[in-house]
């Protein structure tokens, strides 16, 4: 493998990031249903192309995984900087990421270590609700954060024993029981807050509201604008450890319990110590951006996590090719942004995804950009 | 030979499947440091006395002595740990990983599986994936040098026989006591399968005290490499002794051939 | 006593409703391994075409119950049957030779699919719908306990089609084919049965048994909802699962079981009836982790 030029790793990585940044100002600045309908084939046709010439590849091969990320959060700060003051765009931004994190927790899961979660929704309101019930109070709110990871966890720990004890069907069944309910045992449980949900206070770190608008350099900046950079560092956080799992023997030992049980067991990599390893990281995942995205929103309610919104997750995942990172993020922002720029299509998204996801299966199981070789961690590596 | 306990031993080992009984009270016994073949009609139970040695199914009733301990009923990592590793019938290879990942996996008891070290000492952990690669190639050398180039190729893109030589090498690579080859020249020509038994020798020769016990069907390759054969018929063993004593047991003669 | 019997009552409605949705799940299950998770969906498919040929009935002039009855079943059962047939054709068989998973999956999201349409594009579909009371509203009182004829008359016809489809199974060639095809694919196959035919006839068999559940639904509960399918999926499966996936018994045996469960939540936990659901799958759950299989499955072969 060749050694790239460190100025070449920059500037690969700036156009790419570029790239990136452009395609998603135009999905975001696009005003009328005709200038998005636009935009997404400007994207479509861009993607397609600079896959099939193998130009996005190569360009992201040489930029490297570091570089890449560097400018992707460069070009994210661009925008966040362009739509300063406009708070309907910059909800939309911070959403996006939030729902990226929590895809990258049911990635680990299902991904990595093969085992679906659809319970994802109920997940995240987990990390939410410990947000709404511990953010009242006197703890500083990164530690309601973490706890907000830490609590998604433990709950999810309640299925552990029976998701390792099953395969399959009957393990789907084991979250699907859990995604449908949850909702229910929300709505009757008035300790908290019923069918009415919970308020909660916005975010504050050392004194700083994240909610306030402010004046910074003469600009008008709206709050949502801090709760994106603080979701941008979520984000960033998360696919970083993300890779670094992935691209080390955590990953290999993963893949070999999803890929071959009997094998795996036979070379002494425990099964039900990796599965547990998956789930409760990837839940834990789920429940911070649950935390942060309850704070940010200001208020949480049952009816926001159905096993619909479960569904809408895994169907992320699959989207963007079960595997794939990049597909992922983009099928995240896609699912999160398209719904709410063409308003005709909000009534109808559960029925666009899911129809999306069956043509996906059924003509293309590999979804739709394939998934990629792990790269080398050792010398070998670019 | 005489006077050392053997590596291995089964006592009236049993297995039933439902109604079928695959293993019916064998007694067989593994030397150090030998080459022991593994010869019977189909059906006989060789490869459900490897998966029960390997703990993938517990045995019915009998015992299992590996280096004086009981394994019978060890779970797969455990007898994994203990020192025995095997190949499958059906080549096992993860397709989807690269040839080094594989091999990783055979290394697994090698490795350091903390998270810390994982995600946070890169330097270490890439120290430990050049040795892990280094081991890998030497081994694939052995066997055919090109594929220890190949190292990070894509399982999926290999063919048929480099596959099973990268599964050979997957049991060996966490340095086994024992190590129990299902068929590997299943599916291969004269030629292919001289080469391969002759790496295998010359494996065994590189790792010293390396017993192996082997599942075969081709005669002539349990002629020139077995030290000793044991002949199983319907779970039990029939025979057992070197290739001209048993070929030539007018028992076996009878089970193989059909003859009264 | 008098409340016993009227738990016992809406026990056994809704364990021959959960029967009838989890028969679906192991005829599927049976012939091809395979679960497939819109079945749920097609209950309320088939609950709201019967809803459909009501109102057409009704406004064609047809008044009695009795022929109105006569048109909701059919063409709730008729056009299930062809739906579930549709289903099979397109998004099970198709996927047959793919991971297992992907059937899961895009039967999960067929569901959706069904559920959104229904939801979208039936008037009024978002809100719950009434549904006519179509049998007859004589009842009998025995002490306190009131014994109603529509009651009476659903269990028989829902006993009739268990004991309808099990002789279907066991007499008719039909029967045998679908049999044979459950046992071995590629036996029945050399034997001349055409496979693709039998699985799509058995797709058609138990989602007619699951439409039929629907109208039995909406009778019982007088409305429909585009969502109730989705967790009476859910309930037949884990009652298909509780009884082993492939047992026909065991599928009748688990919807009892479940609804059993649910009864037992009920009057343990009075405070909220919403709980017995959670009692229930919580139940199901352990005894999965009891029985990675089902109370009567198959032992999972590997010990790894």
């Amino acid at each position: 493998m060749t050694a790239y030029r460190p100025a070449l790793r920059v500037l690969s990585a700036l156009a790419l990031g570029a790239v990136i940044g452009i395609l998603i100002y135009g999905l975001l600045a696009a005003e009328s249903e005709k200038a998005v309908g636009l935009v997404l084939l400007a994207v479509a046709l861009t993607v397609a192309a600079g896959l099939r010439t193998g130009v996005l590849p190569r360009l992201a091969r040489a930029a490297g995984s570091g570089p890449l990320l560097g400018s992707v959060a460069l070009a994210g700060v661009v925008l966040i900087a362009v739509f300063h003051d406009d708070p309907f765009v910059l909800l939309l931004v911070a959403r996006a990421l939030l729902v990226l994190v929590a895809c990258l927790g049911l990635h680990v899961q299902f991904a990595d270590a093969g085992v679906p979660n659809f319970a994802g929704a109920a997940f995240f309101g987990v990390g939410g609700y410990t947000a709404a019930v511990l953010g009242a109070g006197e703890i500083p709110h990164l530690l309601v954060l973490l706890a907000s990871g830490a609590m998604a966890a433990a709950v999810g720990s309640l299925l552990l024993l029976p998701l390792l004890r099953t395969r399959g069907h009957y393990a789907a069944l084991i979250t699907i029981a859990f995604g449908l309910l949850f909702r229910t045992f929300l709505e009757v449980n008035e300790g908290l807050g019923g069918p009415q949900g919970l308020k909660l206070p916005g975010l504050r770190i050392l004194g700083f509201a994240f909610n306030d608008d402010r004046q910074l350099l003469g600009l008008e900046v709206s709050g949502f604008a801090f709760y994106c950079l603080a979701a941008g560092v979520l984000a960033l956080g998360a696919v970083w450890l993300v890779r670094r799992v992935e691209r080390s023997w955590l990953g290999v030992s993963l893949d070999a319990v999803r890929l071959d049980e009997t094998a795996a067991a036979c070379f002494g990599i425990s099964l039900g110590r990796w599965k547990i390893a998956a789930l409760t990281l990837g839940n834990a995942i789920v429940g911070v951006a649950g935390g942060l995205s309850a704070m940010m929103v200001g208020f949480i309610a049952p009816n926001n996590f159905t096993f619909q919104e479960s569904l809408v997750l895994v169907s992320i995942l699959l989207l963007g090719g079960l595997g794939n990172l990049a597909g992922l993020a983009a099928a995240a922002l896609i699912v999160v942004w398209v719904p709410e720029k063409l308003q005709p299509i909000q009534e109808f998204r559960y029925l666009l995804f899911s129809v999306l996801v069956v043509l996906v299966l059924v003509l293309r199981p590999g979804g739709l950009v394939r998934r990629r070789a792990r790269q080398a961690f050792g010398s070998a590596a670019a | 030979m005489t006077g050392t306990a053997p590596l291995l031993s089964t006592r009236e080992l049993t297995r039933h499947f439902g109604g079928v009984v695959a293993l019916a009270g064998l007694d067989l016994e593994v030397r150090r440091g030998e080459l022991l073949g593994l010869i019977g009609p189909n059906g006989s139970g060789k490869t459900t006395f490897f998966n029960v040695l390997t703990g993938i199914f517990p045995p019915t009733e009998g015992d299992i002595l590996f280096a004086g301990a009981s394994i019978a009923r060890s779970t797969p990592q455990a007898v994994y740990r203990a020192g025995i590793t095997r190949t499958f019938q059906r080549s096992r290879l993860c397709l989807e990983l690269s040839i080094f990942d594989n091999l990783a996996i055979g290394a697994h008891g090698r490795l350091e599986h903390g998270f810390v070290f994982n995600v946070f000492r890169r330097k270490a952990l890439g120290r430990q994936a050049d040795e892990i690669a280094a081991a890998g190639a030497d081994l694939l050398e052995v066997f055919d040098p090109p594929l220890a180039r190949r190292l990070h190729e894509p399982m999926a893109g290999v063919a048929m026989i480099d596959r099973r030589r990268v599964e050979i090498c997957r049991a060996l690579m966490s340095r086994p006591r024992l190590l129990l080859l299902d068929e590997p020249s299943a599916g291969m020509t004269a030629d292919e399968t001289t080469r391969l038994m002759d790496d295998l020798l010359e494996v065994r020769r590189r790792f010293g005290e390396l017993t192996i016990v082997l599942i075969e069907h081709a005669m002539s390759v349990i002629q020139r490499v077995t030290d000793r054969c044991v002949v199983l018929n319907y779970g039990r063993k029939l025979c057992e002794g070197t290739f001209a004593e048993v070929s030539s047991d007018p028992e076996v003669r009878r089970a193989y051939l059909g003859l009264r | 006593m008098d409340l016993l019997a009227q738990y016992v009552m809406n026990g056994v409605m809704l364990g021959l409703m959960y029967a009838l949705v989890a028969l679906g799940f192991t005829l599927f299950f049976g012939v091809l391994d395979v679960v497939q998770f819109a079945h749920g969906d097609v209950l309320t498919a088939g609950a709201f075409a019967g809803l459909a040929a009501y109102a057409v009935a009704f406004h064609a002039g047809v008044h009695s119950a009795v022929p109105q009855l006569l048109a909701v079943v059919l063409a709730a059962t008729l056009s299930m049957a062809v739906l579930g047939a549709v289903l099979g054709r397109t998004l099970v068989l198709p996927l047959k030779s793919a991971p297992p998973l992907n059937v899961l999956l895009a039967t999960l999201m067929g569901g959706t699919v069904l559920r959104e349409c229904i939801r979208l594009f039936y008037p009024g579909g978002s809100q719950p719908q009434r549904f006519p009371a179509l049998l007859p509203s004589a009842s009998w009182s025995l002490g306190r306990f009131t014994l109603r004829l529509d009651n009476v008359l659903m269990i028989l016809a829902g006993v009739a089609l268990v004991a309808g489809l099990s002789l279907l199974l066991r007499r008719t060639r039909l029967g045998l084919q679908i049999r044979a095809v459950a046992q071995d694919e590629e036996t029945a196959r050399s034997m001349g049965i055409d496979f693709r035919l039998v699985v799509l006839v058995t797709f058609a068999i138990g989602s007619g048994l699951a439409a039929f559940a629907g109208v039995m639904h909406g009778l019982y509960y007088n409305e429909v909802n585009f969502s109730s399918g989705l967790l009476l999926g859910v309930i037949g499966f884990s009652a298909a699962v509780l009884g082993g996936l492939g047992s026909l018994g065991g599928a009748v045996l688990g919807g009892f079981l479940f609804a059993g469960l649910q009864t037992l939540g009920a009057v343990a936990l009075p405070f909220a009836s919403a709980y017995k659901d959670v009692f229930a799958f919580a139940v199901v759950i352990l005894l999965m982790t009891w029985r990675p299989t089902g109370l009567i499955g198959e032992q999972l072969g590997e010990r790894v």
